[in-house]
């Protein structure tokens, strides 16, 4: 027999059947919020959704004081709570208790798995395909929003680094930004050493464009190492998987593209010190000196040069701080006695005194014993050699005596 | 050595390989004469690049912002 209802009646009877199955009280359910409105009473309404369906949500004043967190349109959330039908309209409503973000297990992310699962297989992230960085690039390309902070966070960074520094610019978040950030990447192509790809911190929504495949497929296609510097530390897109290096800021980005000219310059003063520490000790160290002069190299380009190397030295003084400069002075005190030894030592002088150089064909004579009567020596004089023939050699001593 | 063309990483490199050499120190005098002097040019080579380095930024579309250029 059929029964004619009331709506109110009809209503109470839904009411009556949902909200005594155990079923659909204490219940977790999992969307995404759209039409969120928080209503002066303090109530909370909002709409959970996925892709193919939705239900009203309501948050009642006493149980939003519990929750950590403010949901937004586009949030993915826990929803816990019971369903219950409001009367006057007929609707149907999950009454929540409490609300939790819900992280990463939302639709856009589960794409976001599959995305990733289908690059990796195709070897995008693969560890064998990074490359070096170069150690000082002539060129440092930059994929960013010319209004941004990452850009200037990465001038100042590279500071005087010489090197032409080329923006690409881009459109970092919202729509068409994907397409931007691809483009931008492929003009670099021919034109850098090195490329970063960065944008400052922003919510997943902001920073989304970093995680398509469009993208991806840009940073693979180029033809120099890549440096991804996208959000904060905490912030992985996939962009950071395909690039050669990850930085966790544009100016960790920045210290890796280029190294510090303080740096280089204390590399070269190093390297300055070092060459000429070397050239003095290979010429105290050889003992070549007399076979210095008779080999025709000129005294003059020595002694200019050790002109030149005080100057050096004296120039390089003034550039280092004060625990170098005690070095520099040890080094010079040594530059000063190379010097005088040489000057002693070369024969010029002396023999200018009335000295004179005698040797056989054997060397140097030094002893009565390296000569024989009667053989031929040279005697080289102030100003030209004699050839001579000895008579006799007589010791030192039976003089003396 | 062509002055104008040799980078800064190259320049670098060979600077490197001097000093390494110049301290083995198992040349000529004639021949570590010519190394230090090498050395040398290498040293203001790179010092000169470092000292000319304005700031050279280029944007590829559009202008930059009058705050970088």
């Amino acid at each position: 027999m059929t029964q004619i209802f009331t709506v109110t009646d009809l209503n109470q009877r839904i009411a009556d059947r949902l909200e005594n199955d155990p079923r659909l009280h204490d219940l977790w359910a999992r969307g995404e919020v759209s039409n969120y409105i928080h209503h002066r009473s303090g109530h909370r309404y909002f709409t959970l959704k996925d892709q193919g369906s939705s239900i009203s949500c309501v948050l009642f004043k006493g149980s939003a004081l519990s929750m950590d967190f403010e949901p937004k349109d586009g949030k993915n959330v826990m929803v816990f709570g019971d369903i219950a039908v409001y009367r006057p309209q007929g609707r149907v409503q999950l009454v929540a208790r409490a609300l939790k973000q819900d992280g990463g297990l939302g639709f856009r992310h589960l794409q976001l798995e599959a995305l990733k699962k289908k690059l990796a297989a195709e070897g995008l992230f693969a560890q064998e395909r990074k490359r070096e960085l170069p150690l000082y690039p002539e060129r440092i390309g930059i994929v960013t929003s010319p209004q941004g902070a990452a850009l200037r966070d990465v001038l100042r960074t590279l500071g005087p680094y010489p090197a032409r520094i080329i923006l690409s610019p881009a459109q970092v978040q919202g729509d068409g930004a994907e397409e931007s950030v691809a483009s931008a990447i492929s003009a670099l192509r021919g034109r850098a050493d090195v490329i970063i790809v960065c944008r400052g911190g922003g919510s997943t929504e902001d920073l989304w464009c970093f995680n398509s495949e469009i993208v991806a497929r840009a940073i693979f296609a180029c033809d120099v190492p890549v440096i991804s510097a996208v959000g904060h530390e905490t912030d992985v897109t996939i962009a950071d998987y395909v690039a050669d290096m990850r930085a966790a800021t544009p100016t960790a980005a920045a210290r890796m593209a280029a190294a510090d000219v303080e740096q280089i310059k204390e590399d070269l003063r190093t390297a300055q010190v070092r060459i000429m520490r070397a050239l003095w000790t290979n010429l105290e160290r050889k003992e070549e000196r007399l076979e210095y002069l008779t080999q025709n190299v000129s005294a003059k380009r020595m002694y200019s040069l050790a002109r030149d190397s005080r100057q050096r030295l004296d120039i390089l003084c003034q550039n280092l701080d004060a625990a170098q400069a005690e070095k520099m002075q040890r080094l010079k005190s040594r530059l000063e006695l190379a010097k005088g030894r040489l000057l002693a030592v070369g024969p010029r002088a002396t023999l200018q005194r009335g000295y004179a150089i005698a040797r056989s064909d054997k060397g140097l004579i030094l002893k009565t014993q390296d000569v024989q009567p009667g053989e031929e020596i040279e005697l080289i004089l102030g100003k030209g050699r004699l050839r001579c023939r000895v008579l006799e050699c007589r010791d030192d001593e039976e003089e003396a005596t | 050595m062509k002055k104008e063309q040799i980078g800064l990483e190259e320049a670098l490199d060979s600077l490197e390989q001097i000093v390494e050499v110049l301290e083995e120190g198992k040349m000529t005098l004639e021949e570590s004469l010519d190394l230090y002097e090498k050395g040398m040019t290498l040293v203001k080579l790179c010092n000169g690049r470092l000292e000319s380095a304005q700031k050279r930024i280029e944007c590829l579309t559009g202008e930059l912002p009058p705050d970088l250029s």
